[in-house]
């Protein structure tokens, strides 16, 4: 895969200074920071509770903070408001259990965001999202309810709803950990097409191959904190602490 | 479909054993033996008072009878629909009102909430039908059935809404906050058509709540088919027959409502449940 060399160039679209969290006695989150700059990858895993799926929400601020500072494009990230939600629409987001709109048809769920946040013209938005669906594959569903379609299916709707609205960045919150081994392999297609295509994008994921493939930048969480930060080759083959090598020893022994 | 579970009894208890068929079989018998005895009990006691004379029932013979009746259920019909729409709006107010971030008009809209749950139906409409007027507010008495009625159902319903609301998945407001929808639009087009969704039957017993109410229409004088029942019984003093005609009316209009209700209880999951129990929740 290409790696792309001159990202430090690059503006950062994404940015933690100082990150803390906690929930009650629990610290979450320990003094987290992170640039992700336009056009990279950057993957984080780590042990189940390690911080990793909360980070990656803090930055659409799904979840709040305790302190420090995160940026999107430069902005500060607002606690309330119109503000946040515009900083919202920059950066799409991914989840595991898909969450798209229930009562909606699939077309329905991608333009929902283009009509009601961008004010984007009806048939524009439709004519627009038919093309991401067909992009992601799954044009032929567009009349049917989400409930009708393959885990898989619904997971590459979701990516094509982030689409649609343009964003600077798209967070993936293990998108792949809720599907049927065989549906695994056509949502990681549509991703890494992205990341081929310069989308900048941050993934909580335990695809350690895929990471390997496709990310920039691989993030070691444990405990809350960051452990390792490094290329992906680097960290998979001399991962420099213990810890990590404990991670990747225990997920190598299946 | 006969291979899935297709309802809440299937679910709930294993298939039954030969012992357990046969308890039920005799079980059944004797329960319909005992029924058939009241039921010919009833009508001897009837036959035995008289009021099985044709005089009673001849009346349900003429046109007249059936449109004066025919006129009642209208005026029924009219006013339940009335009632149902003043009771879901007032439902909704009070449901939002529950449920907002101000923590004053939650708690005036659960104290509104209690004070019309805990009150009897005929007490608002005895505050409509005396203590406005000498108030010197003048109303039709179709506004003095339907404002009470819908009133004291507004509770309910506002109650039956929230737990809709909140029965719909957290992640479905998280799809739409990372898009950069705010929260009237979200509530107004993610949560709310859902929360509906999951809420029409429990709606719809509520409704069935309303036109049974709706009988106090009598202490007005609206004419709804309670009303006009009245007047026929005490025009040819055939008090048993057309109770029980009307009875059968009424329980006519509730048995297609539960039925609407049901239809729509077994179209939802389709179409909404299927998806989040497919997903595991993070």
């Amino acid at each position: 895969m290409e790696k792309k060399n001159k990202m430090q160039d690059q503006l950062p679209v994404i940015e933690l200074k100082h990150v803390d969290k906690h929930y009650g006695q629990l610290h979450v989150l320990k003094d987290i920071n992170l640039t992700v700059r336009r056009g990279e990858v950057v993957v984080i895993i780590g042990p189940s509770g390690s911080g990793k799926s909360t980070l990656c929400r803090t930055i659409n601020r799904l979840e709040t903070i305790d302190s420090g500072e995160i940026l999107i494009t430069g902005e500060p990230l607002p606690k309330e408001g119109k503000d946040l939600a515009r900083l919202r629409a920059r950066v799409g987001m991914v989840f595991q259990s898909f969450n798209l709109f229930a009562h909606k048809t699939i077309l329905d769920n991608v333009t929902l965001g283009p009509t009601d946040v961008l004010r984007v013209p009806k048939a524009k938005a439709r004519e627009e999202a038919m093309q991401l669906l067909k992009r992601v594959g799954v044009d032929s569903q567009a009349a049917k309810l989400p409930a009708k379609l393959s885990g898989g299916q619904q997971q590459r709707v979701a990516i094509a709803r982030s689409l649609a609205m343009h964003p600077e960045a798209i967070l993936f919150d293990e998108p792949t950990s809720a599907l049927d081994p065989e549906m695994i392999g056509e949502v990681l297609e549509v991703m890494t097409e992205l990341a081929q295509e310069g989308m900048t994008m941050v993934m909580v994921t335990h695809e350690m191959n895929f990471a390997r493939r496709v990310a920039d930048r691989v993030i070691f969480m444990d405990a809350g904190s960051i452990i390792e930060e490094n290329s992906p080759d680097e960290f998979f083959d001399h991962p420099a602490t213990q810890r990590a090598k404990d991670f990747l020893n225990s997920i190598k022994d299946h | 479909m006969r291979d899935a579970r297709t309802n809440i009894r299937d679910a709930l208890y294993e298939e039954p054993g030969p012992i357990t068929k046969r308890y039920t079989a005799v079980g059944t018998a004797i329960s319909l033996a005992a029924l058939a005895v009241l039921a010919a009990a009833v009508v001897r006691q009837f036959y035995i008072n008289g009021q099985l004379a044709p005089r009673y029932w001849t009346i349900f013979f003429r046109w007249t009878t059936w449109r004066f009746l025919g006129q009642g259920l209208l005026g029924t019909l009219r006013a339940a629909a009335m009632a149902g729409v003043v009771t879901f709006i007032l439902g909704f107010i009070l449901m939002t009102g529950r449920i907002c971030n101000y923590r004053i008009l939650r708690l005036i809209a659960t104290a509104i909430i209690d004070f019309v749950r805990g009150v009897p139906t005929l007490l608002f409409i005895y505050f409509f039908f005396l203590v406005l007027p000498q108030l010197g507010i003048r109303l039709d008495a179709f506004w003095k059935v339907t404002l009470p009625v819908g009133i004291s159902a507004c509770g309910v319903v506002a109650e039956v809404l929230r737990s809709g609301v909140n029965a719909v998945p957290i992640g479905q407001k998280e799809a739409a906050y990372s898009l950069g929808m705010r929260e009237t639009g979200i509530f107004l087009k993610v949560v709310f058509p859902q929360a509906i969704r999951y809420v029409i039957p429990a709606l719809i017993s509520e409704l069935v709540i309303v036109v049974k109410d709706t009988t106090f229409a009598y202490v007005v004088n609206f004419p709804d088919l309670m009303q006009n029942a009245k007047v026929l019984i005490s025009n040819y003093d055939a008090m048993l027959s057309v109770y029980l005609v009307v009875a059968v009316i009424y329980i006519l209009i509730n048995f297609l409502l539960n039925r609407l209700s049901d239809t729509i209880a077994k179209q939802r999951p389709r179409t909404l449940a299927a998806a989040e129990l497919k997903g595991p929740t993070a």
